[in-house]
């Protein structure tokens, strides 16, 4: 019986660090032909989410642990509309982007593909997630994949992880430490705490509108009272 | 009292003496503590490095418009066999949709808001053969098509409209009149029960 605790100890001494996933997801870009003529307008380079994310996965590859992987998903058909508009295949160009890092794009066509590979049972093949952290459009009800893409100014429903849909994220998948972080324009402005109260885990978000136009990471707006919030 | 006064410039000296220097001016500038300073690279730096350029070099637009003053929107384009509906374009400043559409018998009282979604290749939205999307401002058109089975997410308004998918149009020319009606406005999901709680300020 004393040998018990022990035995515990050393069997906890023997298990094999676990391996986690850092989940990066890029949105999709606007149609031009939407956006072009507007004050506002959105998306005049493509890759906007596509350069952040893998600014981003360079940095946390240099503090990745032995085990853990980046796990990099992008919404594909806001790529392709925009490819047939531009006459360049985006698609091509963000395998041969991720290449260069060595990382390798997962695509996902709807929220509920979204979700389901969201989903983890901290098995090998599904390892929890330590970190995920959202670069795409979206406003401080949700994350809008195709927004302006197929129809103008807005995004379709089964393409939008509105605030109602967090439920079918669990906080299981996630590590008890786990960090998220929302790029996006005014997730901190209600996202960011359903998220918390619902998923259970932090997300940093923005108030305010966050801008992509320097390349690389996005910053928050500048000339306003913006600020990151968790 | 004469011996307090040797005795405290005996204190204060070395104080004075050992007192960090006071910062110069640029130093004072390089160590101000600005949040934005950190993103915010310097406006001399150089802004973009070769490989940056080449990375986000822009790609030239091809959105395709028509660029007459003259030009309009074709009498028939797509398949405009079927059930139709009565359509006028309707612009609301920051707000997603195209217009209203409604059944032939029906008032445009009883017209539903809708965003407008094209078939790729087969008929792209009618705007499109026009100058600017708003240059069909109040046209009217029969739409042959059929309401999707999904919405689609305003986000200025925070409200879901009604997705109409486009297979077909005929234009009917300018409409008598302006339809006057805002377009619908609810809240896209009930009370938000969190908002009474503030969010946690992140600290630089």
């Amino acid at each position: 019986m004393r040998l018990l605790p022990i035995l515990c100890g050393l069997s906890l001494f023997s298990l094999p660090l676990q391996a986690n996933d850092i989940v990066l997801i890029s949105g999709g870009p606007a149609l031009r032909s939407f956006e072009k003529y507007k004050k506002a307008s959105h998306d005049k380079y493509w890759g906007n989410f596509i350069d952040s994310a893998l600014t981003r996965a360079e940095e946390l590859k240099k503090d990745l642990k032995a085990d853990d992987k980046i796990v990099w998903l992008v919404f594909r058909p806001s790529y392709v509309s925009r490819t047939t508009e531009d006459q360049t295949d985006y698609l091509k160009i963000i395998e041969e982007r991720s290449a260069k890092i060595g990382l390798s794009p997962i695509f996902f066509d709807n929220k509920t593909q979204l979700f389901t590979l969201l989903r983890r049972d901290g098995s090998k093949e599904k390892p929890k997630i330590c970190r995920l952290e959202y670069f795409g459009h979206s406003n401080k009800k949700c994350w809008m994949f195709d927004y302006s893409n197929r129809v103008d100014g807005g995004a379709l429903e089964p393409l939008v992880v509105h605030v109602d849909d967090l439920q079918k994220i669990s906080g299981s998948s996630f590590t008890l430490d786990a960090e998220c972080v929302s790029y996006g324009c005014h997730s901190g402005e209600e996202f960011s705490q359903r998220w918390r109260m619902i998923v259970g885990r932090p997300m940093v978000g923005a108030v305010g509108k966050t801008d992509y136009s320097d390349g690389g990471m996005p910053k928050l707006s500048t000339g306003k009272d913006g600020s990151w919030v968790y | 009292m004469g011996l307090l006064i040797p005795l405290f410039v005996w204190i204060a000296t070395p104080a004075i003496c050992l007192a960090p220097p006071l910062p110069t001016r640029s130093s004072a500038e390089t160590t101000e503590a600005d949040p934005q300073a950190t993103t915010t690279p310097p406006a001399d730096e150089p802004p973009e490095t070769k490989d940056d350029e080449e990375i986000r070099k822009p790609v030239e637009e091809k959105v395709f418009r028509a660029t007459l003053a003259a030009a309009h929107t074709p009498a028939k384009h797509g398949d405009t066999n079927g059930e139709s509906w009565i359509a006028q374009r309707t612009m609301v400043e920051d707000y997603c949709g195209w217009g209203w559409v409604k059944k032939d018998k029906e008032s445009w009282r009883q017209a539903r808001w809708v965003a407008l979604e094209g078939t790729p290749r087969s008929c792209p939205l009618p705007n499109t053969f026009l100058p600017r999307p708003e240059d069909d401002k109040n046209y009217q058109y029969r739409f042959f098509g059929t309401f999707a089975p999904y919405r689609a997410y305003e986000p200025q308004a925070d409200m879901w409209v009604d997705v109409f998918i486009l297979k077909g149009f005929m234009s009917l020319g300018p409409a008598k009149e302006e339809i006057r009606r805002p377009p619908p406005a609810q809240a896209s999901s009930g009370v938000n029960r969190f908002a009474d709680r503030a969010p946690n300020l992140l600290k630089p």
